[in-house]
């Protein structure tokens, strides 16, 4: 909410690259409040975080053996078969083809749900514009789905109900059901995580230098459960949009 | 005995109302009391928000305690449940900020 002083990360990034992301932003149209500094923290964060997961499922690739499976790798069979059991029990048919998305939604945010708690970084999803992106690619997502499974025209008349003379109730009715799910996931994810820092800090300046660390501990347990909240949310959401009617 | 306490809670509350009396700041007239009241609401959301989570929380437990082999899909709708709960205080917090920097 009021201007963040950069990290480390950031300041490398507008060290060396501010010119080509000023190049960018100026030929989409909207110009960096600072040219000297383009880069936010949020974004430098973020790539860290793609970077720092390419590398541990690049490591898991490389170790991945049938006759003996070492602890990482069953410790991502774990992973996996939590997500496809989850998405087992929300969605009827063909769960596993929508795994893939759902376990990248997981692993991203709790990874940047995390990385907020090593001292230095901070949580790409403390700003709003982060969740934000993920609601609405979990918004597209599902919506999408929902269009592949059914067809178009089937998949519009189910907002209308079940009955036709309900029609002109549900229809405002879902509308803005519909339209309140990308808003609850964006503020539900960004308030945890923005709320959790500031406890902490608030904490700080009240008390003793162990005690907030109970509020960081809560932060961590929060973190993965807002990650995990997020993943269930959208396979709900993509539950109920191909669900078959029988 | 509850007629009476609501009663003298209300009383004790509009023990405040000197408040209203203060002459509006430079600014304008309603601008002085944002912040109070958004912290009165915050206030207000995180007290029914700790009565939600706790009847989800009573009735849970008493699930499981009827049925230990439940567990597990009552421990889950449990957590779904204070989660969503969990968000309403949270849209609450979200407004106070809106109102600090308003």
């Amino acid at each position: 909410m009021q201007a963040e002083s950069e990290i480390w990360t950031t300041a490398l990034f507008n060290r060396f690259l501010a010119g080509p992301l000023d190049t960018f932003l100026n030929a989409v149209g909207h110009p960096a409040a600072d040219p000297a500094h383009p880069w936010q923290n949020w974004i430098t964060v973020e790539i860290l975080v793609v970077a720092l997961i390419l590398v541990v499922f690049a490591l898991l690739r490389s170790k991945l053996s049938v006759e003996h499976p070492g602890n990482f790798q069953l410790a991502f069979e774990g992973i996996y078969k939590f997500i496809s059991g989850q998405a087992s029990e929300s969605i009827d048919h063909h769960a596993d083809r929508y795994v893939p998305f759902f376990g990248s939604v997981f692993i991203f945010i709790l990874f940047m749900n995390l990385i907020g708690i090593i001292p230095g970084l901070e949580s790409p999803t403390m700003t709003p514009a982060v969740p934000l992106a993920f609601a609405a690619a979990v918004f597209l997502y599902y919506h999408w789905m929902g269009l592949r499974e059914q067809g178009a025209g089937k998949y519009l008349a189910h907002f209308a109900g079940p009955v036709w003379w309900l029609a002109w109730l549900m229809l405002p009715i879902e509308l803005i059901s519909h339209f309140a799910r990308p808003l609850s996931l964006t503020i539900r994810l960004y308030a945890n995580m923005f709320a959790g820092e500031r406890v902490t800090i608030t904490f700080l300046t009240l008390t003793y230098f162990l005690l907030p660390a109970v509020f960081m501990g809560l932060h961590v347990f929060v973190a993965f459960l807002q990650a995990f909240i997020f993943m269930l949310l959208a396979m709900i959401y993509v539950g109920g949009a191909v669900a078959h009617e029988h | 005995m509850k007629r009476k306490l609501i009663y003298s809670a209300g009383m004790l509350m509009l023990l405040g109302s000197p408040i209203f009396a203060q002459t509006p700041a430079a600014g304008g007239g309603g601008t002085d009391l944002k912040l109070p009241f958004a912290y009165l609401a915050m206030g207000i959301a995180s007290g029914l928000c700790g009565l939600g989570q706790g009847k989800a929380v009573a009735s849970a437990a008493e699930g499981m305690a009827r049925n230990p082999g439940a567990a597990a899909p009552i421990r889950a709708a449990l957590i779904l449940g204070l989660v969503l709960i969990e968000s309403l205080a949270l849209y609450t917090l979200v407004i106070t900020f809106v109102a600090r920097q308003a």
